[in-house]
């Protein structure tokens, strides 16, 4: 008896509260994949939308929409309007920032999408070259879809250690963060190619600054541990001769680093003094001559060469990140973790930054060359 | 002793499973959010607050059981019927029920919040509830073996999930761990304060504690139980704090579901909808051992049926849950909670064995002279 | 000692239940009297054979029933040279294995008409009963529901006395105990209790022997329908007692402690108690080398999940979680439903009951023809399908590996289970998505841990965890490892145990 009470009560219920769930039928729903923010006239955003649809032609056609509107969610409205199918946002899988726009400041907008339980925050963010709708809009040869395209573009970047990785969650992080700053990738349209030319800084939620792409190498290795990147050198020939003889002013090298670990330490707290090591364990992969790496002697110095070279390019790295004042690198964070009370505050930390003296030491080790000497 | 009870072999259950009880009673929706709660105070040493809350837990186990024994075969709502009187007995023990259903009823209310705000945003909260009480009634209606049962499964069948947080660690800083100790003393201990919301649950061991069959283990289990929430704990705090910056922290509601959504595996992505679901199982034996405790309370007070109190209890808990709606309302309940929660866990207990300890060296006394 | 008064009283009650059933009708000492009430009786069958001997003696039975060789070798030989008229002096003479006197008359009625030659003689009011019955029966043959590769390949047939011999010849121990019962009001079908004593707990067999005592049914026509009524619980889906039809592991319960039921006229015996994880377990584990036993076991067990849930979760995830599709996965799936006009939920459900119709008409019709009928038409009609647009393909493979992961269960019975498990959660999953699918799994869970079996819980040596059961469970260890009698069964010692714990409890408090 109790039972059949039961199941009689379990069936009311259900027939009570039927379809109080709201469906999302996969292919009854229009997929973002890509989101594009940019500057619009006066405070409004303008937000281009990458919607996946699916036809019953066996293939999906990937719309795009552009929508002008005070808020973010203003635009999706907007977009909603347009399209034959609800938006979904949960396959969201790059955001992209007009340069305008970065340099006024994207806070707001890294806020709202952490705060959106829809969407992940593995979501990949990239500043653009000029205006991100131009770069959306463009019907490129050979990419039916951008969203995808781009994702894969940025993904295998960051797996290969030529990006920093710029997930919302790594983003929303520094950024709220007192001590750290954080860098985006700059995309660029390029022809009928999309590139990636350079990282953008960022301090307290505005670009400030570029590097070129070729830079990128050295910002993997000091922030991160360098495993599975190519660093490309040249040295000059003065720093290795007479070891070593050259065709040209410059010894060109291709490098692949098996291993790598930055470790930064705090060696003197009040006169704000910081060791920066580098060990960096290598395979030798190109020369633009030949020479004889088997000779330990020339094995060292070219060793040293690397050394000196990475040093001054470092240098010449967070000199600048000086200037535009943004610690991509989490000097700050290690000053904190290593100092006891610190008590950094955003303002203290960026007058300390500027003052920082930095000692580097980099460590090169090439382990091996290819199968042929 | 008229307050003695009469358990026959056939109720009582095995001192090991006591781990599973005490594992499941203490993760419920507490470990969702509790990482901010003692953030706030305690920083990067939150882990700190962790175990020092659990040292404390471990102590309050020690002296709970040591008023058991005084007792022998007798749960808390007889030993305050005997130490207080039939009156005031049964008013502290109607106020214990009252405090477990209470506890019923913020776990029913936190985990319909967190369904309702990631996965469905237009479910109603009454469809949420209902089916929760219909799975509390039935467990209910089994009999203690298959609450327990219910405990012991939910342990064994969600275990993995921890090592889905070894995932997150892609993107961790450890340096965020350092410098250990830098908060001062009173700081980790408003953490380790803040913990009682989530911390509380193993006190149903003291209206367990006449069904454990071989009682002399049960307090071994019981700190078993303890020790290895414990490492879930630290775990999951450790975790929290490397993978999030300290300000990002403050303003993520649910910590731990915000770290599953990172996740990726090639087969399925999002992994934190799906843990929202599976947390059914794991809040289920929570409803089912604290509306137990409140039935043995109720029993005391009158002999009713065991499925006619589920009934009531249920529809009484339902309707009270209609009105409250707003995350506002929830924080507000939770607050209130954890405030009497700490009174009732870890201040009373102490009281309770000083009353106890005093009345059995009187009655010595008495019986010497 | 509690068990044995309860068996006392147990008796008491069958004979006095006995009693007021059939009337006490003692048999009439002349001739005449004697067939007219017997013709009376039996309302005069045309199969009613009565031979007159001589003047004095008379012998009736039913046609077919008996074996006539032995009538007429022994039996009417016998009774032409005696002419001395006490049917004790019959009886003695008569040269055949079980002769009995009688003096009830419904009694010897039930003996006839079980396959015995009545002897009458005149001024006698005793009846000489020689039981000759011999019946067709099918000859023995290889088992067909429970195939296996190694292993005996004998299976039960329908007869009593065949099953219980298989099973004395694997079993040759004095202690194996065959209780026999009758019962069915109309049908009178006798069965035997088999079980080992010593080995089996008395408590279960206490419990089966109550059961089948207190039955009051008309009829049982196969062991089946005996199951459903002794089982703990007769309206849940899970079976609670096995039907086997191999003696092999049928013994293998015996000696594991359990106790076994075998019916006249079914080819299936009951062994019980039974728990939810055994029925996952095919004899032939305990044949292979454990690493493969293992395997195959934790293959079985990964397919039930597969079975139950597969098509659930692709329902919930294509309804209302699209965000957990990955990446790589998306274009595909969403490309496979693109032309389909239902939603998800119907997809599955047609394409699940296509499934079942096919293996429905299979199991229905002759084995060749069914075989055709499940490939043909689980080809062509799963092609026909997506080609008209009605499902995505990616479904068809998803039903087709939830069907197959369902057949793999070794039990029948519990393979229907596991494969109708599924429909209410395809529903809930369609409804409330992954919640709906949670919401399912935990009633799953408490009801099965609701169930046991004659009293023993029924998700053991799962829960209540038994260590040292798990070696023969869900995995099987090497053989050293395997505990012969499980806890399950050999709950008498931890009773004790817990008694005598219970009593020093008492003892201290006494102190």
């Amino acid at each position: 008896m109790r039972k059949i009470k039961l199941i009689l009560i379990l069936l009311i219920c259900c027939s009570l509260i039927t379809g109080c769930a709201e469906t999302k039928i996969l292919e009854r729903i229009s997929l973002v994949t890509l989101i594009g923010y940019d500057n619009g006239d006066e405070d409004k955003v303008t937000a281009t939308t990458v919607v996946r649809q699916i036809n019953p032609e066996f293939e999906s056609r990937v719309e795009t929409q552009t929508e002008t509107e005070a808020t973010s969610k203003g635009t999706r409205i907007k977009v909603d309007m347009k399209t034959a199918k609800k938006l979904a946002a949960g396959q969201l899988r790059v955001v992209l920032y007009g340069e305008e726009l970065a340099k006024q400041g994207i806070e707001e907008s890294i806020q709202t999408l952490l705060s959106n339980s829809e969407i992940s925050t593995s979501v990949y963010l990239a500043v653009v070259r000029g205006e991100s709708k131009t770069l959306i809009e463009q019907n490129y040869e050979g990419i039916s879809d951008i969203g995808q395209h781009l994702y894969n573009l940025i993904d295998h970047n960051i797996e290969q250690q030529q990006l920093i990785s710029s997930t919302l969650h790594e983003i929303g992080r520094d950024n709220q963060s007192k001590v750290r700053n954080f860098a985006l990738p700059i995309l660029k349209k390029e022809g009928q190619f999309i590139g990636i030319t350079g990282t953008a800084f960022f301090n307290k939620g505005k670009m400030v600054g570029e590097l070129p792409s070729s830079d990128i190498s050295y910002l993997v290795l000091i922030c991160d541990s360098f495993k599975s990147g190519t660093l490309e050198l040249s040295l000059d020939s003065e720093s290795i001769s007479p070891t070593v003889e050259t065709k040209g002013d410059t010894l060109n090298l291709a490098v692949d680093s098996i291993k790598s670990k930055s470790i930064i330490k705090v060696t003197d707290a009040k006169k704000n003094e910081f060791d920066l090591n580098i060990l960096l364990k290598c395979r030798l992969l190109e020369t633009s001559n030949k020479i004889d790496i088997s000779d330990p002697k020339v094995n060292k110095t070219i060793e040293k060469a690397m050394n000196e070279k990475i040093e001054s390019e470092i240098s010449r790295i967070i000199k600048y990140t000086k200037e535009i004042e943004s610690d991509i690198f989490g000097f700050g964070e290690e000053y904190r973790s290593q100092v006891r009370g610190a008590n950094l505050t955003e303002e203290k930390w960026m007058e300390m930054y500027k003052k920082m003296k930095l000692n580097i030491n980099v460590d090169v080790e090439i382990i091996r060359n290819g199968v042929y000497e | 002793m008229k307050s003695l009870l009469q358990i026959s072999n056939d109720q009582k259950f095995n001192a090991p499973l006591l781990f599973f009880v005490v594992v499941t009673s203490q993760i419920a929706v507490g470990i969702q959010g509790f990482q901010r709660l003692i953030v706030k105070d305690a920083t990067h040493d939150a882990w700190i607050s962790i175990l020092l809350s659990f040292l404390f837990s471990h102590f309050i186990v020690y002296v709970m059981f040591k008023t058991l024994e005084i007792y022998s075969t007798n749960d808390l709502f007889g030993i305050q019927l005997d130490l207080f009187g039939k009156y005031l007995g049964h008013l502290i023990n109607f106020s214990y029920v009252i405090y477990v259903s209470f506890a019923f009823f913020v776990v029913l209310k936190n985990y319909t919040e967190i369904i309702t705000t990631w996965v469905f945003p237009n479910l109603s909260q009454v469809f949420i509830s209902g089916t929760l009480l219909i799975l509390v009634i039935y467990s209910f209606t089994g009999g203690l073996r298959v609450i327990i049962g219910v405990c012991f499964i939910s342990v064994v069948s969600t275990i993995w999930m921890l090592l889905l947080l070894l995932f997150p660690l892609e993107y961790a800083h450890y340096n965020h761990l350092l410098p250990v100790l830098s908060n001062d003393l009173v700081s980790i201990l408003k953490g380790a304060y803040s913990m009682t919301f989530t911390i509380v649950g193993f006190e149903v061991v003291n209206i367990l504690y006449p069904f454990v069959k071989d009682k002399n283990k049960a307090q071994k289990y019981v700190h078993f139980g303890l020790f290895f929430t414990c490492f879930v704990y630290v775990f999951v705090m450790i975790v929290t704090i490397v993978y999030f910056s300290n300000e990002q922290l403050e303003k993520t509601i649910w910590a731990l579901l915000t770290l599953f959504s990172i996740i990726k595996l090639p087969f399925i992505e999002r992994i934190e909808i799906i843990v929202i679901c599976f947390w059914l199982i794991i809040i289920l034996p929570n409803l089912c051992l604290f509306s137990w405790s409140a039935y043995r309370g109720i029993v005391r007070i009158k002999n009713i049926k065991g499925t006619t109190f589920i009934w009531i209890f249920t529809i009484l808990i339902f309707f009270v849950s209609l009105p409250v709606q707003s995350r506002h309302d929830i924080n507000r309940i939770n607050n209130i909670f954890s405030k009497i929660a700490f009174y009732v866990v870890f201040i009373y207990p102490l009281f309770l064995y000083i009353m106890a300890s005093t009345k059995k060296i009187l009655k010595k006394w008495v019986k010497s002279s | 000692m509690f068990g044995m008064k309860k068996i006392r009283k147990i008796n008491k009650s069958n004979d006095s239940s006995a009693k007021t059933e059939a009337k006490h009708i003692k048999i009439p000492s002349s001739k005449v009297e004697f067939i007219e009430k017997l013709k009376e009786i039996t309302h005069s069958p045309a199969d009613l054979m009565i031979k007159e001997i001589s003047d004095t003696i008379t012998i009736i039975y039913v046609d077919f029933l008996i074996d006539v060789n032995t009538l007429n070798e022994q039996i009417l030989p016998t009774l032409e040279k005696t002419d001395c008229a006490t049917p004790r002096i019959i009886k003695e003479s008569l040269l055949v294995a079980e002769v009995d006197l009688g003096s009830e008359l419904n009694k010897c009625v039930l003996e006839m008409l079980i396959g015995a030659v009545l002897i009458h003689v005149e001024g006698n009011s005793e009846l000489v009963i020689a039981k000759i019955s011999a019946y067709q029966t099918r000859s023995l043959t290889t088992p067909e529901n429970e195939s296996q590769v190694i292993g005996s390949q004998i299976g039960f047939n329908e007869s009593l006395a065949t099953n219980i011999s298989l099973i004395r010849r694997y079993i040759t121990n004095p202690n194996l105990s065959n209780e026999k019962y009758v019962i069915g009001k109309e049908t009178n079908t006798s069965l035997s209790v088999l079980y080992i004593k010593g080995i089996a707990s008395e408590e279960y067999v206490n419990t089966v022997r109550q059961r089948i005592i207190d039955l009051d049914v008309s009829d049982i026509l196969d062991s089946a329908i005996l199951t459903e009524l002794i089982d703990d619980n007769s309206l849940t889906i899970f079976p609670q007692m096995l039907l086997t039809e191999r003696p092999d592991r049928f013994c293998d319960g015996l000696l594991s402690g359990k106790v076994g039921i075998v019916v006249n006229g079914s080819s299936m015996a009951i062994l019980c108690p039974y728990t939810f994880f055994e029925f996952f377990q095919s004899r032939e584990d305990q044949n292979l080398r454990w690493p493969i036993a293992t395997f195959l076991r934790l293959l079985r067990f990964s397919a039930i999940l597969i079975s139950i849930f597969f098509t659930p979760i692709y329902v919930a995830t294509l309804t209302f979680h699209y965000e957990v599709i990955p990446q790589p996965l998306l274009v595909p799936l969403s490309e496979s439903r693109a032309i389909v006009p239902f939603p998800p939920i119907i997809e599955a459900l047609f394409l699940e009951l296509i499934i079942e119709l096919l293996r429905e008409a299979g199991a229905r019709l002759p084995t060749k023809v069914g075989q055709t009928i499940g490939i043909v038409g689980g080809i062509v009609l799963g092609t026909a399908a997506v080609q008209a647009g009605i499902t995505s393909n990616i479904l068809i493979i998803i039903i087709a590996l939830c069907a197959l992961s369902a057949f793999t269960t070794p039990n029948y019975v519990m393979g229907n289970v596991i494969r109708i498990l599924r429909f209410p959660i395809i529903f809930l999953a369609g409804f409330w998505g992954f919640y709906g699918i949670m919401f399912a799994f935990c009633l799953l869970i408490i009801h099965l841990l609701r169930q046991s079996s004659l009293g023993a819980p029924y998700l053991q040596p799962f829960y209540p965890p038994r260590w040292k059961d798990m070696a023969d469970s869900v995995i099987r260890l090497p053989l050293p490892f395997i505990n012969r009698q499980p806890i399950l069964t050999s709950r008498k010692v931890n009773d004790k145990a817990s008694n005598n714990n219970s009593s020093n409890e008492e003892k201290m408090k006494q102190s």
